[in-house]
């Protein structure tokens, strides 16, 4: 490392903290908040329809803003899911998991609180990453090819078991569940559709969102009214607002670890950043002391994912800014609306568009100390959402959802799609299968399939490339450990029902 | 032979469902080899385990004691997926303001108890701010009022 | 007499104000690709058109089945001039050649009224590779048959196809690795799994400025000003080969004749505008040179005709 990391920060901030880009940064964490507050209305539509307005403006101070939407809404998407378990996007599913218990249990305040300051914490560290090491790092994301992210996902796939509290069983049975869920629509390879019949909505598959507000939010509320009384659903008793001592206690170690595993996999623009948050939610419940309270309202499972997501969000950038391959769909629309201000996104802004590189690194952490100013005064308000009456508040929920999932293409035919999912979301609550496992599946499944057959495409059709490559076979023998390890307890176990028969 | 566990026992036979049904549409689709892998070939492969996984979970359900089959309660499923259904697919033809009012009347059917004055006044607030928020603000395609209206 | 010669002026007047009211009402334009450059030029268009005609140009996104569920919308909506296709490539001429059915007919169904964007693609191949132009990386795939990857957006994207061509005009045999998006290819390009590809010109642009892929020609029929020293595959010996990533405006088929003309100047005008010009010059695209709904349709009409070929000797069509 060189000091001219110093003067390029320098730089950077000089251009991020003109008052017009700290406006328009604001305007844009703002607008990310509310969107993602909003299950449903995602990024990308409300870049592209922003898009227009971006053109009357410098490209650092379009690219400032637009960045802040995305990682704004990163921020906002806890917050639904915390409140009223909806993850309105992949890497909020995690938090659903602990974060609604808390909420439940009246401890919303906490929950948002550990969300906004993981964030924060996570945002800090991976700007810093970003602006230290973007070019090697590049270089580690060429290392990842079909095969290695073939055996990412394996290791992806295994760990989305311990996500579960309950049979080891079911939870691998909701895990290809959801796999299967995810080869619905055209196959990669050979153009055939599958699982369609004939309706051509399904053609590119069934939406990650559609399906997460159908199992996790639609299947809640139907669960909440069955309730003899709308006040068992939160707990009247609203214990404090800000984390204790206690909890400052328990959840820095959390945030570390999320931080650090959500830049690596950030990383990695093949689906790295999709694992992110629910790696670090794996990975805490294995090594905390307090692993019996994951899914009950544990703040470590609300604490590491939040880090671990918005890290991954950061370093994201890297790929982008270094090679110009986006991540995600998010990132592509990036390269557009950078394009179109006149600068190719690729190996050369960091040399030829120094202000802008910086500039925009320099933005991210601007921007995420916004949020958190932003979003902790914010807390109060939130809370007070949750004394509304149930029977106020799940019509206004149903409302959003809905809102939410036509706009993703304009089509009743999602609205439908997500009643369906809440259906099933509801069985699947009344037969104790858990749906985050499912989820999981469902992101990696097509993943999967498509790096498996790539993989076996290019060896032609020799599958000792997954073990001859050494980041490959890495993932693969840690897969092995990590099931060893889940099956230990089982076995332990067994063996001590039988020595209390004996 | 007795259901010891009548939870396990249905998601053993849903899972059983579901990875037949996917084994057998993946039958339509041409299997390949290990190099070229064919559409059917993972979804077969994933259909079959799936539905060994669910024979296991049948299987627990027989010798392993579980908790009694909870009650299914039909009218927020009902009013729920009705409020749904209407919302989306009369969004276009009546409009955004009326498919609103539709949504949440229906819906609030399906709560515990139904206040019409309330439940008014809530379709008159959430109306407000939606048409505000999305249509004015994220500037969504969305009709307002039917068509021979506008 | 001079009472039907009075009805008569009001009636054609009336005809005419009819006209000259469109558009009395925001326009929709429908956009099948939602997040990608189809999308943002189709912003960049509604924008300078909702100047132009004084209501608002209203992009909506309708993505789905490669194009078809917004294509087969437009050419059942009513032919008022209020809804509006950004059609491409894609839904016009691949889909037609590539899939069993369609639910619609791109020729009969729509009026074509303006191309707004064609994009060149361009051959590149990764650093190591040991060829710097076209005669070359034919030696090398002739002395290893089998052993080339090229990799492609999609199955049936005009990088697979351009490839197939490719293969067939030259004899050679390399293997297609599709992928979900192109962007994912050009990383395995990039890090050498893959070999050769055909990539959208706007995207490959910085990677071949700074010299981290090696292009050996562009797909179109005349060379590019993007890269005017870049030969076309055509002057590399590949006679004839002209390929191009293209969309435009269209609308249903019984639009009102005086709209689509309304319409087509607009944009043609729009596309003129400098700062139109620079933005989608920014995207790789070149001013096309079409300019007219009869020469858009007959471009069309060629494309389809060429892509049924290329899917027949692809053997992408799936069964």
């Amino acid at each position: 490392m060189d000091m001219s990391i110093f003067s390029n920060l320098a730089l950077g901030f000089g251009v991020a903290l003109t008052p017009i880009n700290l406006m328009y940064c604001l305007i844009g964490v703002l607008l990310g908040t509310l969107i993602g507050v909003l299950p449903g209305i995602g990024p990308v539509a409300t870049i592209a329809m922003l898009l227009p307005v971006t053109f009357s403006l410098s490209p650092i101070t379009a690219l400032i803003m637009l960045a802040g939407i995305y990682y704004g809404a990163q921020y906002g998407g806890s917050t639904s899911a915390i409140l009223v378990n909806l993850p309105g996007e992949s890497s909020s599913v995690v938090t659903c998991l602990d974060g609604y218990q808390m909420a439940r249990q009246g401890r919303a305040g906490v929950a948002l609180a550990t969300a906004a300051i993981g964030s924060f914490f996570a945002g800090c560290v991976s700007t810093l990453i970003v602006a230290m090491f973007a070019p090697p790092l590049a270089e580690v994301a060429l290392k990842f090819g079909p095969s290695e992210y073939f055996s990412l996902m394996v290791l992806g796939l295994v760990a989305a078991v311990v996500l579960a509290h309950g049979s080891v069983v079911k939870a691998v049975a909701m895990v290809i569940l959801g796999l299967l869920l995810g080869l619905v629509g055209t196959d990669v390879n050979s153009g055939v559709l599958r699982f369609a019949f004939g309706i051509s909505e399904l053609a590119d598959g069934i939406g990650f969102v559609t399906v997460a507000m159908g199992v996790f939010g639609i299947a809640e509320i139907i669960t909440n009214l069955e309730m003899k009384d709308e006040r068992e659903v939160f707990t009247n008793k609203v214990t404090n607002m800000f984390p204790t001592r206690e909890d400052w206690k328990r959840m820095w170690k959390p945030i570390l670890r999320g931080t650090f595993l959500g830049s690596a996999l950030g990383i990695l623009p093949g689906g790295g950043a999709l694992l992110a948050s629910f790696g670090a939610y794996t990975l805490e419940k294995k090594v905390s002391k307090y692993g019996h309270e994951f899914g009950k309202g544990a703040i470590e499972g609300v604490a590491a994912p939040e880090a671990a997501n918005n890290a991954g969000a950061q370093t994201s950038f890297i790929p982008l800014l270094t090679l110009g391959i986006p991540s995600n769909a998010v990132m592509a629309l990036m390269i557009g609306a950078m394009m179109i201000q006149g600068i190719a996104p690729g190996p050369q802004v960091m040399t030829e568009k120094p202000e802008l590189f910086w500039g925009m690194i320099a933005s991210m952490w601007v921007g995420n100390l916004m949020l958190v100013i932003l979003n902790l005064p914010m807390i109060g308000l939130w809370i007070k959402l949750l004394t509304v009456p149930y029977r106020i508040l799940f019509p206004s929920i149903l409302v959003f959802m809905a809102i939410g999932v036509y706009s993703l293409s304009n089509n009743p035919f999602d609205v439908l799609l997500m009643m369906l999912f809440g259906l099933l979301g509801y069985v699947f609550v009344k037969l104790e299968c858990e749906p985050a496992p499912l989820l999981l599946g469902f992101i990696l499944g097509p993943l999967m399939e498509e790096n498996l057959r790539r993989a076996m495409l290019l060896s032609r059709g020799d599958p000792i490339v997954f073990f001859t490559k050494p980041i490959s076979a890495g993932f693969l023998i840690a897969s092995i450990a990590l099931l060893i390890i889940l099956l230990l307890p089982n076995i332990r176990k067994k063996r001590e029902e039988a020595f209390v028969e004996a | 032979m007795k259901i010891k566990s009548p939870k396990d026992f249905w998601a053993g036979l849903m899972f059983i469902g579901f990875g037949l049904f996917f084994l057998v549409v993946a039958g339509n689709y041409q299997m390949g080899s290990a190099v070229r892998m064919g559409p059917a070939y993972f979804p077969t492969v994933l259909g079959g385990i799936m539905a060994v996984l669910g024979a296991i979970v049948l299987f627990q359900s027989l010798t392993i004691q579980g908790g009694p089959m909870p009650q299914f309660s039909f009218k927020p499923i009902f009013f729920i997926s009705l409020a749904l259904i209407l919302f989306g697919y009369l969004l276009k033809p009546i409009g955004f303001v009326l498919a609103l009012v539709v949504l949440v009347f229906v819906s609030a059917f399906g709560g515990h108890e139904f206040r019409a004055k309330e439940v008014a006044i809530l379709a008159v607030v959430l109306i407000v701010f939606s048409v505000l928020a999305f249509v004015k603000g994220l500037t969504l395609p969305f009709p307002l009022w039917p068509d021979f209206m506008s | 007499m001079k009472i039907i010669f009075v009805l008569l002026a009001l009636l054609t007047g009336a005809g005419a104000a009819f006209a000259q009211a469109w558009p009395a009402k925001p326009v929709r334009l429908i956009c099948p690709y939602p997040g990608g450059p189809v999308d943002i030029s189709s912003r960049v268009i509604a924008q300078k058109l909702q100047e132009a005609l004084g209501q608002p140009v209203i992009v909506e996104t309708r993505p789905g089945a490669g194009g078809v569920i917004a294509a087969d919308y437009v050419a059942k909506s009513a032919p008022d001039g209020y809804t509006l296709l950004m059609g491409a490539i894609a839904t016009h001429a691949i889909n037609p050649a590539l899939m069993a059915s369609l639910p619609y007919d791109p020729m009969r169904d729509f009026r074509h009224i303006a191309l707004v964007v064609q994009v060149p693609n361009v051959l590149i191949v990764n650093n190591d590779l040991p060829a710097r132009n076209v005669a070359e990386l034919v030696a090398l795939a002739k002395a290893r048959p089998g052993k080339l990857d090229f990799g492609s957006g999609s199955t049936g994207s005009t990088g697979h196809l351009a490839g197939e061509l490719f293969k067939q005009m030259t004899g050679t045999y390399m293997v297609h690795i599709p992928y979900k998006a192109s962007a994912p290819a050009v990383l395995d390009l990039l890090a050498g799994r893959l070999q050769l590809m055909f990539d959208n010109l706007a995207s490959s642009l910085p990677n071949i400025k700074a010299g981290k892929v090696r292009a050996l020609a562009v797909t179109t029929a005349n060379r590019t000003s993007f890269l005017p020293e870049m030969p076309t595959l055509d002057e590399s010996g590949l006679k004839g080969f002209n390929m191009t990533t293209w969309w435009g405006v269209m609308a249903p088929a019984k639009t009102p004749p005086e709209v689509v003309t309304r319409l087509s100047n607009e944009i043609v005008r729009a596309l003129d505008a400098p700062d139109t010009k620079e933005r989608l010059r920014s995207m790789g695209s070149e001013t096309p040179a079409i300019r007219t709904p009869e020469a858009f349709t007959t471009f069309i009409e060629s494309e389809k005709a060429l892509y049924a070929k290329l899917v027949r000797i692809s053997g992408a069509k799936p069964d």
